[in-house]
């Protein structure tokens, strides 16, 4: 399953997990666990729908198909039963986000070394 | 007068936020900063039937008072609370005219929290679970076409069903490749609706329908992220009728709704397979025998109902839909013999068997639906706007959404 460019979760660095159950991991992505072990906010963020590595990331990482992320989410957001994930146009910006908010959970292609996040493993 | 002029000034509200929306900038989401967030939508559909009325005179005609328009405010401050709420107005002919109500609006707070666990409470005005797709169905885009399976959504019940007063205790356990999500609404229905009236006691009469404790639960399991989902919501729904004097033809009378709703579902990358079925058991009592419909009907009747749609994604944007739809006001007399022997020549209005057709084209923000529907029966129909329906009809719909 781990390719050499496999898409990688980050996360900033306040956040004390190395590794998440796939279960929680597709749960958080679907907005319905928005809380961390230590009852810090999860915020989510991620790139467009029609982004390439958003559908790697929902197939690759989460095991899921990019359509039901968006069914989900739509149903929670227009319920009130959920916020939205927050939205970012590139990868840059999603490493300067996720780096800057506590609580943030998102992916990149191939974090670096000395990206100033955390990476972290589904298992 | 005053009925027609506030007709007029709510088709004027719903264009003018329509064209509002359109201007908006075409973001995700209005981030108000502070864990606050801001959402909306808009749809407009077109309808023409061969026969029979649907939003206003589509009867050999094109109608297109079908249209809905939400805005939602939610604040979370921290992991432990969020505050929600949702403006709805919506317009479907004689039916629903578009008056401004709240769909929602509630208060969560968590109340434990483990690795694998969570439960909360929401207080307020809370979204009732039905089935696979109630809580967002006045949403065109999370709908599973441009009109809802009638069968297990019966548009003619949806305010009553839709959201309550009350309070809804829910919560979400995973495990291993299984997530299991469940809710239990303690509510009152707001039952004080004209289309519920024509439904129960078959005519708008004088007094009204009055919600009584009530409760819905819901336990949904979705195994390998949603590949299998499984669906079971039980509810108990009481209800009273409030003669409106002592000159009421109508006594005092209750209703008393056992509901289930099985659901399964099959998600694929490339199709996705749903069935729903349901029995509510209607048992009415009490009404005395002032009208002689009444000393019939207070007695047990069984509606069953059940869908079953295949769906298929040839790409990325596109999917096209068949559903059939069955429907039965009382399981013992499907074909509404016995009712059409009260009720000479609308046996069919008892009854709405369906097949359905369907494409959606979505474009980032946008959607856009073309539905076609061959139908036998008239129970989908609203008496206000179609006291005798015609048997067999067929109805086409075209319908654009659009969302932030």
């Amino acid at each position: 399953m781990v390719s050499a460019d496999a898409v990688e979760l980050i996360v900033h660095r306040g956040v004390e997990l190395q590794s998440i159950s796939l279960a929680n991991a597709r749960a958080m992505f679907g907005l319905r666990l928005a809380r961390w072990p230590d009852g810090k906010l999860v915020r989510v963020f991620v790139l467009p729908d029609s982004h390439p590595l958003h559908g790697r990331m929902s197939k690759e990482r989460l095991d899921l198909y990019p359509y039901q992320l968006r069914q989900t989410w739509d149903r929670l957001i227009y319920s009130g039963m959920a916020q939205a994930p927050i939205e970012v146009a590139s990868e840059e910006e999603m490493l300067a986000k996720v780096a800057a908010t506590p609580g943030a959970i998102g992916y990149v292609n191939k974090a670096r070394k000395n990206d100033p996040v955390s990476i972290l493993q589904v298992e | 007068m005053i009925r027609s002029a506030s007709c007029r000034l709510n088709r004027a509200l719903g264009l003018g936020a329509a064209l509002l929306a359109l201007y908006l900038p075409p973001a995700a989401a209005i981030d108000l900063g502070e864990n606050a967030q801001m959402h909306g939508f808009v749809s407009q559909g077109v309808v023409h039937t061969s026969d029979n009325r649907v939003g206003g005179g589509s009867d050999d005609g094109l109608a297109a008072d079908m249209r809905e328009l939400g805005l939602n405010l939610s604040w979370r401050p921290n992991s432990d609370w969020m505050l929600s709420a949702q403006a709805l107005a919506r317009w479907a002919g004689a039916a629903d005219e578009g008056e401004p109500r709240l769909d929602y609006g509630f208060v969560d707070r968590s109340l434990f929290s483990s690795d694998s666990s969570h439960v909360g409470l929401r207080l307020g005005k809370v979204k009732n679970p039905l089935g696979f797709y109630n809580t967002t169905r006045d949403v065109a885009h999370t709908r599973p076409g441009a009109t809802m399976p009638q069968s297990i959504y019966l548009d003619r019940v949806r305010n009553f069903y839709l959201a309550a007063p009350g309070a809804s205790l829910y919560g979400l356990h995973t495990l291993d490749r299984w997530e299991a999500n469940w809710s239990l609404n303690f509510v009152r229905p707001e039952a004080d609706d004209v289309d519920l009236e024509y439904l129960l006691l078959l005519n708008n009469w004088s007094g009204h329908i009055q919600g009584r404790p009530s409760w819905l639960g819901q336990l949904m399991l979705d195994r390998d992220g949603g590949r299998w989902r499984f669906g079971l919501t039980v509810g108990n729904i009481n209800m009273r009728y409030k003669p409106a004097g002592v000159l009421d033809p109508i006594q005092a009378g209750e209703h008393n709704l056992d509901t289930w709703v099985l659901s399964a579902q099959r998600n694929a990358e490339k199709w996705s397979l749903t069935a729903e079925y349901s029995q509510t058991d209607n048992k009415v009592g009490d009404y005395g025998f002032a009208f002689p419909v009444f000393a019939i009907r207070n007695s047990t009747n069984t509606v069953e109902s059940w869908y079953v749609q295949g769906l298929w994604r040839p790409a990325q944007d596109w999917s096209v839909y068949l559903r059939r739809d069955e429907i039965y006001l009382n399981n013992k007399d499907k074909d509404g013999i016995s009712y059409g022997l009260l009720f000479p020549g609308q046996g069919h209005a008892t009854y709405g068997k369906s097949w359905t057709l369907g494409a959606r084209r979505d474009l980032g923000a946008w959607s856009f639906w073309a539905e076609w529907a061959r139908v036998d029966g008239g129970l989908w129909l609203s008496p206000q706007e179609m006291p005798n329906p015609k048997k067999e009809w067929d109805m086409l719909m075209l319908q654009a959404a659009w969302r932030f």
